[in-house]
């Protein structure tokens, strides 16, 4: 079962401000069961509003394991006409019905290189079911996006 | 490590449900066939190892956030 990206990213209102025991609830909970590769350890996160109310970023930051909070991006931001195709493995990990019509959220991780570069991954996208508030980390075993898009060049 | 010869079409299993099949053997590599449930993700291992590599150096960073939005919002 293939499922293409469609869907306007509509999430929970993401959080502002800082995370303090008070200021995350429990809806507000992403779970990825696997992790992220090289944070397998980190398994819930949370969705946070950057400081600029018009900026297209958002903090993905972990709860728990090891320190982790990322810059991610609609990759539609980045590039026009982004298509990414979830195996059924991926939409079983998803949580995603046979029928295929869930409304997913997809962004990508922002990576502020040294020299001022900054990169997305456009490869591999962390998708979102905000229906089940579950997250995965698509790796594509045919990727023709790049790992590394350039956004930014530095010096 | 464990180490098996196997001819083509022969298969090696793990566990339940996990198949490794050797389709075609080549000069410079071997052709592989993975059946495994949708629960096991299957990975080139350099594949993963790069996402690997990208997530750890996208991780807490120290970055102008507000000059990047302005280079997005300035783009069409």
């Amino acid at each position: 079962m293939m499922q293409t990206l469609t869907a306007t990213p509509i999430v929970h209102p993401p959080l502002q401000g800082p995370i303090t025991s008070g200021s995350v609830r429990q809806q507000h909970v992403l779970t990825f069961p696997a992790g992220l590769p090289g944070f397998e350890q980190c398994r819930s996160f949370v969705l946070m509003a950057t400081n600029d109310s018009d900026t297209p970023l958002h903090y993905l930051t972990a709860l728990d394991g090891p320190e982790a909070s990322f810059i991610v991006i609609d990759p539609r931001q980045v590039q026009q006409g982004y298509r990414c195709e979830l195996t059924e493995t991926d939409a079983r990990r998803l949580g995603v019905g046979a029928s295929g019509d869930t409304s997913l959220v997809w962004f990508a991780m922002v990576t502020f290189e040294a020299g001022g570069t900054v990169t997305v991954n456009l490869r591999a996208p962390v998708v979102i079911n905000p229906a089940l508030m579950i997250g995965h980390q698509v790796i594509p075993h045919q990727g023709s996006y790049p790992v590394r898009h350039v956004l930014v060049q530095g010096e | 490590m464990l180490v098996f010869t196997r001819r083509r079409g022969e298969v090696i299993m793990i566990g339940d449900g996990i198949e490794v099949q050797v389709l075609r053997v080549g000069r410079d590599g071997v052709r592989l066939g993975i059946v495994a449930p949708a629960s096991v993700p299957v990975h080139r291992q350099e594949v993963y190892a790069q996402i690997r590599s990208a997530n750890q150096a996208a991780a807490n960073p120290v970055a102008d956030l507000s000059a990047l939005s302005r280079h997005l919002l300035r783009q069409p």
